[in-house]
C-alpha cells in the first residue's frame, strides 16, 4: 500500500519544533511522563473545555496543515485511550449513585477530539476517530488510506496521540506512556515523499516500543533507514521509504 | 464512476427485537417493539430500553481477557455466520480477513462492576482486564474468536461508528489490503450512557416517538452486529457511502441539517443514484426534538416527500454505536427478503401526531410496501455526537 507523506507536526514534554524532533531522532531517549501543551491557538473559551488529550492532538493537528487545509482536509482521529481517563470519573459517579455533568458526558465520547477539532477548524468534512490497542497508529493509517481510496484528490489529515492512563487502569497496560500526538498529511501516492505499507502476519514475539509506535514511525522516517519493521500482537508490518 | 463490487454476503444480528432472521423479519415489518421498562440503570428512573433479552454466549475461556457483555453481543452476531466466516477464512486465508467494528460503548458496563468493588476495596477486581475496556479490544475480540488474523480495528464515532465501519471495511477490500472484512458494530446498555443522557435530558419517558409533536426523547438500546464484507458482485451490495462533519456543536445537530444533506447527496453521488431511486430510507430518527427536526429538513430537500421513510429506534431503542450497523441490518433484511418486485417495509411507528414544524416528508404506514425496478436501492442515515454523520446506501436485484 503505497501513500505520500506531505506534512507533519508532533508534540510531546519537550519537544515540540522539527528541530527538537530531529535531534531526538538522533538520538532518542524515552520521553517524560507529564506535561500538557498550551494550545494558546485555541480561542480561551474553547480551550476551557479542551482536555489533555484535546489540547495535544489539536497541537499537532494544527501545526500540520495552513488554516485553509485545517477547514477543508478530512480527517482520522486515532487513540489508544481516547477519552478514558474522564470515563473514569464518570463511572465512579454511576457507582455512587451520583448524578453525571452533561457537558464532561458528552465531551468523553471517543470522537471528542475530532469534534473539538472540526469547531475548531470550521471543518465540515468527512471525519473518523478509532482504536486499535498498540496498533492504534497502523490502524489510523490505514483508516486514512480507506479516505484516499474513496476520494484521493486531496489528502487526509491522520492525527494520533494519547495521553497515560489514570492510574486507576494504568497498571493494567504495558506502553511507553507518555502524553504525545503526531499529525501528518496522507496522499495519494505520487503527490509527496513516498512510504509504502506492508502487512505480515501474526507473530509471536511482539515488541513493545520504548516510546509510541506513532513516534518510532517518526523517528525512522527522519532517519536515514529506508526500512522500519514493527511487531505487535496485531502482528509484523514493514514500512519502507520510496 | 463506478466502483468495485462490496457484497454484505452474510449478516448475524442480535437486539430487542432478537437473533433470528424471520423472527426479527417479521417483528420488523409488523412494527412490533422489542422495548421492555428496566429501573436498574438510572436511580429513581424507570426506562423504555432496548435489552437483549435472549441468554448471550459465554466468552471462551481462553479468550476471558476480554470477557464483557459487549463482546457477548458481538459472539451472538458472529455465532451466526460461524460457517461463512470459517469458509472465508479457509478460502482466503486468515491473514486477508480483517475486522472493522463500531461502538461507543466497548466494555465500560462490566468496568462499572470493577470500579464499584474498588470503591470498597481499594483495588479493581483482579479477573478486570484492560483488554475488556478499551475502544480496540472489540475488533482484538473478534479477530481472535473468529480467527481472522488481517488488520483489526475499532471506530468510534459515537452514533455513526457502525455505519462508518462498513464504510471503512469497503475500502479495505477494495484497496486489496483484505480480501474478507467482519465489520459491524456491539454496543451494551450501561450505566454511564444511561445516566449521561438522563443527565442531558434526552431521555424519553415513554416508547420513544420520533416526528410526533409530542416526542420527549430517545430510548436507549444494545445490539451486536457482524456482516462478512466481500468483494463480490452479486446479493446486498453497499453501493454508497456519505459524510459529513457539522463544525457546530458536541451534543446538538446544525438546526438546518446541512452535514445531513451533504452525507445524503454525497451517498447518492457515491453510488450514481438519482434521489428517486432510492426504494425507502431508514431514518435516524431518535425521537429528540433537534434530530427530527433537523433530519426531516434535510430529507425533504434531498428525496423528496414521497420516498418511504421510518425510524426503527421505536422497536429496538437508539443503540448508539450499533445503530448504524443495526439499521444497515435492517436494510438488508428488507432487500435479502423482497419478493418480486415489491419490499416490504418497516413501518413508523408513532402517534400520528404529525409535528407541524416538521418538512412532510413519508412516513411508512403500517403493512405499507414499496415498488422497486429489478434493482432496488434503499438508504439508511447515523448522526452522532461531535457533529459525524455518515449516510449508507445497500442494493439488491430481484430475485432469479
Amino acid at each position: 500500500m503505497k501513500a505520500s507523506l506531505l506534512r507533519w507536526s508532533a508534540w510531546a514534554p519537550g519537544l515540540e519544533s522539527r528541530e527538537q524532533w530531529q535531534a531526538w531522532s538522533r538520538a532518542p531517549q524515552p520521553l517524560p511522563p507529564t506535561g500538557v501543551p498550551d494550545a494558546k491557538f485555541l480561542p480561551a473559551m474553547l480551550r476551557r473545555r479542551c482536555t489533555p488529550l484535546t489540547r495535544t492532538m489539536l497541537t499537532a493537528a494544527f501545526g500540520a496543515a495552513e488554516p485553509d487545509e485545517l477547514a477543508r482536509l478530512r480527517t482520522v482521529f486515532s487513540s489508544r485511550h481516547g477519552s478514558i481517563n474522564e470515563s473514569i470519573g464518570l463511572l465512579e459517579n454511576v457507582v455512587r449513585r451520583e448524578k453525571l455533568s452533561p457537558a464532561t458526558f458528552s465531551h468523553t465520547v471517543h470522537n471528542a477530539q475530532a469534534g473539538l477539532f472540526s469547531i475548531a477548524a470550521g471543518n465540515r468534512a468527512a471525519s473518523s476517530s478509532l482504536s486499535a490497542q498498540e496498533d492504534s497508529f497502523l490502524a489510523g493509517w490505514l483508516e486514512a488510506l480507506c479516505f484516499l481510496e474513496r476520494d484521493p484528490r486531496e489528502p487526509v489529515l491522520l492525527v494520533v496521540g494519547d495521553v497515560p492512563l489514570a492510574s486507576t487502569f494504568a497498571p493494567l497496560c504495558d506502553e511507553a506512556a507518555t502524553p504525545y500526538a503526531f499529525a501528518a498529511q496522507v496522499g495519494a501516492p505520487g503527490t509527496g515523499p513516498g512510504v509504502e505499507l506492508a502487512l505480515g502476519g501474526w507473530v509471536d514475539d511482539p515488541v513493545t516500543p520504548p516510546w509510541p509506535p506513532a513516534l518510532e514511525f517518526l523517528r525512522f522516517w527522519l532517519s536515514a533507514d529506508r526500512e522500519l519493521e514493527q511487531r505487535s500482537r496485531g502482528g509484523a508490518r514493514r514500512w519502507k521509504k520510496l | 464512476m463506478s466502483r468495485p463490487p462490496c457484497r454484505l454476503a452474510a449478516l448475524g444480528q442480535v437486539s430487542a427485537l432478537g437473533r433470528e432472521r424471520v423472527e426479527v423479519f417479521a417483528r420488523l415489518v409488523a412494527g412490533a417493539s422489542g422495548l421492555s421498562l428496566r429501573d436498574d440503570f438510572v436511580p429513581g428512573r424507570s426506562l423504555w430500553l432496548g435489552a437483549v433479552r435472549e441468554p448471550l454466549p459465554p466468552i471462551p475461556p481462553a479468550l476471558a481477557r476480554f470477557a464483557c457483555r459487549n463482546n457477548q453481543l458481538a459472539l451472538s452476531a458472529l455465532e451466526s455466520i460461524g460457517a461463512e466466516v470459517a469458509a472465508a477464512i479457509a478460502r482466503f486465508g486468515a491473514e486477508r480477513v480483517g475486522v472493522v467494528v463500531g461502538t461507543s460503548t466497548s466494555g465500560v458496563g462490566d468496568a462499572e462492576a470493577a470500579i464499584a468493588h474498588k470503591e470498597r476495596t481499594g483495588v479493581l477486581a483482579h479477573e478486570f482486564h484492560y483488554d475488556q475496556l478499551e475502544f480496540g479490544g472489540l475488533a482484538r475480540f473478534v479477530a481472535e474468536a473468529a480467527g481472522a488474523r488481517g488488520p483489526a480495528y475499532s471506530l468510534s464515532t459515537a452514533c455513526s461508528s457502525g455505519a462508518r465501519a462498513l464504510a471503512s471495511a469497503r475500502s479495505l477490500v477494495a484497496m486489496g489490503v483484505c480480501d474478507a472484512v467482519l465489520s459491524g458494530a456491539a454496543d451494551s446498555l450501561c450505566g454511564l450512557t444511561t445516566n449521561g443522557f438522563a443527565a442531558l435530558g434526552a431521555l424519553s419517558a415513554h416508547v420513544t416517538n420520533p416526528c410526533s409533536v409530542n416526542r420527549d426523547g430517545l430510548n436507549l438500546g444494545e445490539a451486536g452486529v457482524l456482516f462478512l464484507v466481500t468483494g463480490e458482485p452479486g446479493g446486498v451490495q453497499l453501493v454508497g457511502v456519505g459524510d459529513s462533519s457539522e463544525a457546530h456543536h458536541m451534543s446538538a445537530p446544525d438546526p438546518d441539517g446541512r452535514g445531513a444533506e451533504v452525507a445524503m447527496r454525497m451517498a447518492l453521488d457515491d453510488a450514481g443514484l438519482a434521489p428517486t431511486q432510492i426504494a425507502y430510507l431508514n431514518l435516524h430518527g431518535t425521537g429528540t426534538p433537534q434530530n427530527d427536526v433537523m433530519e426531516a429538513a434535510a430529507v425533504a430537500r434531498v428525496l423528496g416527500e414521497r420516498v418511504p421513510c421510518s425510524s426503527t429506534k421505536p422497536l429496538v431503542g437508539h443503540t448508539l454505536g450499533a445503530a448504524g450497523a443495526l439499521e444497515a441490518a435492517f436494510c438488508w433484511l428488507v432487500l435479502a427478503e423482497r419478493s418480486g418486485d415489491r419490499l416490504a417495509l418497516p413501518p413508523h411507528v408513532w402517534d400520528g401526531a404529525r409535528d407541524p414544524a416538521l418538512a412532510p416528508i413519508h412516513l411508512c404506514a403500517k403493512g405499507e410496501t414499496a415498488a422497486t425496478g429489478a434493482r432496488a436501492h434503499v438508504m439508511t442515515n447515523s448522526f452522532g455526537f461531535g457533529g459525524n454523520n455518515c449516510t449508507l446506501i445497500l442494493a439488491a436485484d430481484a430475485p432469479a
